[in-house]
């Protein structure tokens, strides 16, 4: 890559992918978390329309950002207690839960909006930084929320805990932790995560488009999957992820490079999902039967 | 009706689906009754012809993503491979200048073939589902948008392609006929036939189907080649309605055609779900899309609305069956009776 295509390794366009490609990283870090879990939630990017949107008329509204900011983060947050409450409360399954509020959130804000975009204040962007500072910025926020939820994955009770019940609910119930309420938590941090993504991507674009969002689950769901995080729960990790991102945010920039036409992306990605669930299926065919 | 042979839980899960058929055959009475008193023109012969038009493709899909749950999985991609079927037929007909019998044979077999990627790679590799139909699902749409660089469009179709679209036999619209052909086949396979049982046995245990002696693998490929086969069937009634074959066609209708089945009753995680459930479903979520748009109160906003209630309707259904089911399980509890889990065996 660095051999055929320098041009693609050159600072500043890469910043500002990077910046671009944060906020999805951010979702994918909370997917990464709920997939542990042994659950799915594909209603990310309704949650998501949803917190920019609000978020952008609270900071045109009234010139307090921090507090739309906040709201954002706020209103993901109660998008992800709906969906936990239905899947963990009411023990429904979790790909019908969200398919239904994907579907729900969506036609509601186009109701409430009919298309029209928000228009933000001039602070707004970048958080009143300079464009660099400001791309560094979210890559910052992004990269310290990577750490951070890795970090507890890995160190914390609680993180072994999501494993614990990913892997397997019954023994994890027997073993005296309560599943129900981690598939819960994982649902509202999720929720969270996706206002705060709502808001890394605000800063960077003068206007929201109410139509945000969509396939936003796709990306998240496959940067996860390309990164080894088993469907089936209680596998994976967020380096992992983390890896998955890159190559799945690297991969049309890169193929551009090399003159493959862009109207190719959407057919590459799907075949490097495939790839990479291919090669997870075989390695644990491999795997002697225990 | 149940027959005296079939065991206690056996009967006892036909009479709750039945139920549930019931109940949503109330939800679409009272939805007719409310457009067609509040409605304008809503119940004329034109309009119904026109409900049925507009739900062929959506209905479909739903009709045969119905075995696929029925076995316990899932296809996110057929909306995608519509998408595809419907560029392949459009560029076999005007690019290789082929008349159009052959480009809608063409684009059932790429259809198939679709279908039996994923069937493949999921009985093959014994990967999930809903992964393989996901990274499929970009997959097509991807090799769709490719094969048009994103913006051509096929169009002017010849008459006799546009009469699958627009045109009447017996005074009935060709679709009504596809579509009531295919659920006659779909009951048929699922209801009255043994390898249609044997879509539910796989979708309540797969390792009792295999040890029952089922050839498990080779039943839940055929459901997937049977939806990339329908998807590329839809494709075709998609192109001839609107009269354009484009790379975005049937962008979403995956989530209508799921939505439906789940309404109609079915687990997602598999084994119950009924072709008369599915249809129902179906009907429920076209007939508020059209009605809808015939109130006056709601001419403008109408798509959006019903949009917003189609996603209601699936919430209020979901948390229903929940209760329901919450329901049968106290009930049996304090009859001090084993609660049924619907895996009884049915005597041959």
């Amino acid at each position: 890559m660095a051999v055929t295509a320098p041009g693609f390794f050159e600072p500043q366009p890469l910043l500002s992918r990077l910046a671009a490609a944060a906020p999805r990283l951010v979702v994918a870090c909370g997917m990464a978390v709920v997939m542990l879990t042994r659950q799915i939630d594909i209603s990310v990017g309704s949650l998501f329309a949803w917190c920019s949107v609000v978020a952008g008329l609270l900071a045109g509204a009234r010139p307090s950002p921090p507090l739309a900011l906040a709201a954002a983060v706020a209103l993901g947050a109660a998008g992800g207690v709906i969906n936990g409450a239905l899947v963990a409360g009411l023990r429904l399954p979790a790909i019908v839960v969200t398919l239904a509020t994907l579907v729900t959130w969506r036609e509601a804000l186009r109701l409430y909006r009919q298309g029209v975009f928000v228009n933000l204040p001039e602070g707004l962007q970048w958080f009143g930084l300079p464009m660099r500072t400001g791309q560094l910025l979210v890559c910052a926020i992004a990269l310290v929320v990577l750490c951070g939820l890795a970090l507890v994955l890995r160190q914390l009770a609680i993180g072994r805990q999501v494993y614990a019940v990913g892997a397997d609910a019954e023994a994890a119930r027997l073993a005296g932790l309560r599943p129900r309420r981690v598939t819960f938590g994982a649902f509202v941090l999720l929720g969270a995560l996706t206002g705060l993504a709502a808001v890394l991507n605000l800063v960077q674009s003068p206007q929201v488009d109410p139509a945000t969002g969509r396939l936003l689950e796709l990306e998240v769901i496959a940067a996860a999957v390309v990164g080894g995080v088993a469907v089936s729960g209680g596998r994976g990790s967020l380096p992992g992820v983390f890896s998955g991102f890159l190559l799945l945010t690297c991969i049309s920039p890169a193929l551009t490079y090399l003159g493959v036409k862009p109207y190719w992306d959407k057919a590459i990605q799907g075949l490097l999902i495939l790839a990479a669930v291919a090669a997870e299926g075989i390695r644990r065919r491999k795997e002697p039967r225990g | 009706m149940s027959r005296p042979k079939s065991s206690p839980a056996a009967s006892r899960l036909r009479r709750a689906s039945r139920r549930h058929e019931w109940l949503l055959l109330g939800i679409l009475a009272a939805e007719v009754l409310v457009f067609s008193l509040a409605g304008r023109n809503f119940l004329t012969a034109d309009n119904i012809a026109n409900l049925v038009r507009h739900s062929t493709e959506i209905g479909l899909l739903a009709l045969v993503m119905l075995p696929v749950i029925l076995t316990g999985g899932i296809d996110l991609s057929v909306g995608s491979l519509l998408g595809l079927c419907a560029v392949v037929f459009g560029s076999i007909w005007r690019d290789w200048g082929w008349p159009w019998p052959l480009a809608a044979g063409g684009a059932l077999v790429v259809g198939a073939l679709g279908g039996g990627f994923n069937a493949s790679l999921i009985s093959g590799l014994r990967l999930p589902p809903l992964i393989v139909t996901l990274a499929t699902y970009s997959l097509f749409r991807g090799l769709a948008e490719a094969l048009t660089r994103g913006t051509d469009a096929f169009t002017r179709f010849p008459e006799s392609f546009l009469f699958l679209g627009s045109g009447r036999v017996g005074g009935i619209p060709v679709q009504a006929w596809i579509l009531g052909g295919a659920a006659m086949l779909l009951w048929l396979s699922v209801h009255r036939m043994t390898w249609g049982r044997s879509w539910r046995a796989i979708g309540f245990s797969p390792e009792g189907a295999l040890h029952a002696g089922l050839p498990v693998s080779r039943r839940v490929v055929t459901t997937y080649v049977v939806a990339g086969l329908a998807a590329g069937v839809a494709a075709l009634t998609y192109a001839a309605r609107l009269g354009t074959a484009k790379a975005d066609a049937g962008t979403g209708y995956e989530l209508a055609a799921i939505t439906a089945v789940v309404l109609g009753g079915a687990s997602i995680f598999g084994g119950t779900g009924t072709v008369a459930g599915t249809l129902l479903g179906v009907a429920i979520i076209a007939v508020l899309t059209n009605g809808l748009g015939r109130l006056p109160a709601t001419l403008s906003i109408a798509g959006e609305l019903s949009g917003l209630c189609t996603g209601l309707v699936l919430l209020a259904a979901l948390a229903g069956s929940a209760f329901s089911d919450w329901w049968a399980g106290r009930s049996s509890r304090c009859r001090g009776a084993t609660p049924g889990d619907g895996t009884a065996p049915t005597p041959t």
